[in-house]
């Protein structure tokens, strides 16, 4: 009679490993690989007429970094992103809450209405604005036509627009985040801080918020860097003169054909993206840990 | 500490009356545990106390104060819940004094009563512990701290030893009981355990389906149960259906002719409590007297459970003194079983259509 133990542990932790590697091997093939690539690419020189000329020089970071457009570029691409962040936090909190509350039988359905302007792509999406929102579109003409502005306003191609757009497309990534979290909350707290005399802004102040930091944090995280990265909304939206730094990588790689130029623009958005979100997280955990 | 009054307090969810007339008086410092089946509106009357469920007609007065209105951090109503419901990003000081935090009370003064909060549920020095780093028992124990630290007017438990294993929920009832009685604190406590009811309450409130069946002393619900829904849930019954012959006679569905101290009249259920029942030479003295026949025992160490049929329709439990030498019933035998005048108590039941 044998006692020795069957090893199903084992066995389970080999099966685990061998799931991870589809997703591995994606990743290292998907993303890794053409980053590495695109870094090696960024210290290439572009001589124009030669296309690439194999080297190994910062010249391509000096040139972002020296030039006063590109900054503004930059600058203009953090600014929106942090904006739309705040902004998508401030209304996703209370539109999350709610759901997570929600004791209705159509809370599904209600999940599904928060997703359902991800069924439409985001080029349709601004598309579609452009149709509402120009100086002889539905909302100027109408309000021309009622008298209550004799200009059209204008919406289209301005920062206003672009901050829009994004928002519209990244509340929904926020509010699903902080909906998961907030539910994971006990009822039961909250109902605690009440009973202890805090009123709903100090009990959102000192329970709720702390608690559902967490939720708020992936929330945030995911809404700048889609916000850093936004590139359909902007180029419709934001036109030509309202230039992102997605449209600018693009615009370096497809119509430039500046490929070293346009690997240091991907390298700087990645690199300023990575850090904010870093900086972000060292702030709040400071703050609540 | 106050006293505390409900009065006419209803909720009604739609076309669901979860409460329905509930009148409640409690004295200053008196323990009153809310007793019912889930379901029974015992949670959602404690709420409404709380300040968590707005009622939808009566009035909760606390002390001199109508705070049917008040939102519920202008109540000063202690609660602790069966989920502990503490501050998991807090350490325990922190959650203790979060109350005095909430009334604005300097940090400073904070500390001595925080101190003291947790001497008296036995937790010194465990301060700087998060939440998550102590067993059930300590928590519920913070969460007891917690709810005292305020000074509340009244204290509401709702059933606050649910999750806590058997042998621990015995110690800390005895704890709460200690502490409330020390403290004088007006309590309410909802259960649906009955021997936690019955071994911490001043007095019990038996609900069920929104109404309030009975209040009284658990002597006064087991001895007078005031209805049969109280007769089967606050110790066991066994009920025999059949309606009133005459004044103090009760005839048995199954034609039993028992004699009972009742003037009711028309259909009716006799509740008979199993240990009120004697079997054998006991039973000569009673008034009645039927042979029954055995169809199950079960052996209990001190007592007896034996299930007997008097005819084909009446069933009955008895329960009885396991004495040593005598002989035990086995199922088949037949035994004669007998009980007093008194121990019956009929109550009217609507005729089976």
């Amino acid at each position: 009679m044998s006692i020795a133990p069957e090893p199903v542990a084992g066995a389970r932790t080999n099966l685990a490993g061998m799931l991870v590697v589809p997703a591995t091997i994606f990743v290292a093939i998907g993303l890794i690989g053409p980053v590495a690539i695109l870094f090696r690419y960024s210290l290439n020189q572009f001589v124009p007429g030669q296309f690439m000329v194999d080297g190994l020089t910062i010249e391509n970071y000096v040139k972002f970094f020296t030039d006063g457009f590109y900054l503004n570029v930059l600058w203009r691409t953090v600014r929106v992103a942090v904006i739309c962040t705040i902004i998508c936090l401030i209304m996703g909190f209370p539109l999350a809450y709610v759901l997570a509350r929600t004791e209705s039988r159509f809370k599904n359905l209600l999940i599904m209405l928060v997703v359902l302007p991800l069924f439409v792509g985001n080029a349709v999406r601004a598309a579609g604005w452009m149709t509402a929102f120009g100086s002889k579109g539905a909302l100027n003409a109408s309000l021309m036509g009622l008298g209550v502005i004799d200009q059209p306003l204008e919406i289209m191609f301005t920062e206003t627009a672009v901050i829009i757009g994004i928002i519209a497309v990244n509340l929904p990534f926020m509010v699903l985040t902080l909906q998961s979290v907030i539910e994971g909350i006990n009822r039961n707290v909250e109902e605690a801080a009440f009973s202890l005399g805090a009123g709903p802004a100090a009990m959102f102040r000192r329970v709720l918020w702390p608690l559902a930091m967490p939720g708020i944090l992936a929330g945030t995280i995911l809404t700048f860097i889609l916000a850093m990265n936004a590139y359909a909304t902007p180029v419709l939206l934001g036109g030509p003169k309202f230039q992102t730094m997605g449209p600018l990588v693009y615009g370096q790689f497809a119509q430039q054909n500046n490929w070293p130029f346009g690997g240091a623009i991907s390298f700087i958005l990645m690199t300023a993206t990575l850090l904010l979100t870093i900086a972000a997280n060292l702030i709040v955990q400071r703050r609540y840990r | 500490m106050a006293r505390l009054s409900i009065e006419h307090l209803r909720k009604v969810y739609g076309e669901f009356t979860a409460v329905d007339d509930c009148s409640i008086d409690i004295a200053d410092g008196e323990f009153l545990v809310l007793l019912g089946p889930s379901g029974c509106g015992k949670t959602t009357t404690l709420r409404m106390v709380a300040g968590f469920i707005q009622p939808t007609a009566g009035k909760i007065t606390i002390g001199e104060r109508d705070v049917t209105t008040l939102p519920p951090w202008k109540r000063n109503c202690g609660l602790v819940f069966q989920s502990y419901a503490l501050f998991p990003h807090m350490t325990v000081a922190e959650n203790v004094a979060f109350g005095l935090e909430m009334r604005k009370i300097a940090p400073a003064d904070r500390a001595p009563r925080v101190t003291e909060a947790l001497r008296l549920v036995r937790l010194t020095g465990l301060d700087e512990r998060y939440p998550r780093q102590l067993s059930g028992g300590q928590q519920q124990r913070v969460a007891l701290a917690r709810a005292l630290a305020i000074e509340p007017d009244v204290l509401l438990l709702d059933e606050p030893l649910s999750n806590l294993d058997a042998k621990l929920r015995q110690e800390v009832r005895v704890e709460i009981r200690d502490l409330q009685r020390k403290l004088g604190l007006t309590t309410i406590m909802v259960t649906h355990d009955q021997e936690e009811a019955l071994t911490m309450a001043d007095r019990l409130v038996v609900m069920e389906k929104g109404m309030v069946r009975q209040i009284g002393t658990q002597r006064e619900l087991y001895e007078k149960p005031a209805d049969r829904f109280v007769a089967g849930f606050i110790g066991r019954s066994a009920f025999l259906d059949g309606a009133m012959a005459e004044a103090g006679r009760f005839r048995s569905g199954g034609g039993l002719d028992i004699s009972c101290k009742a003037t009711a009249s028309g259909p009716a259920t006799l509740a008979l409590r199993p240990e009120r029942l004697a079997i054998g030479a006991d039973a000569e003295a009673c008034a009645n007297r039927f042979p029954a026949r055995v169809e199950h025992v079960s052996y209990l160490g001190a007592l007896l459970d034996i299930d007997v049929r008097l005819t084909e329709q009446d069933r009955i439990l008895l329960q009885v003194p396991n004495r040593p030498g005598a002989a035990e019933p086995k199922p088949g035998d037949m035994i004669t079983i007998g009980w007093a005048e008194d121990a019956g108590l009929v109550y009217p039941r609507e005729a089976k259509a």
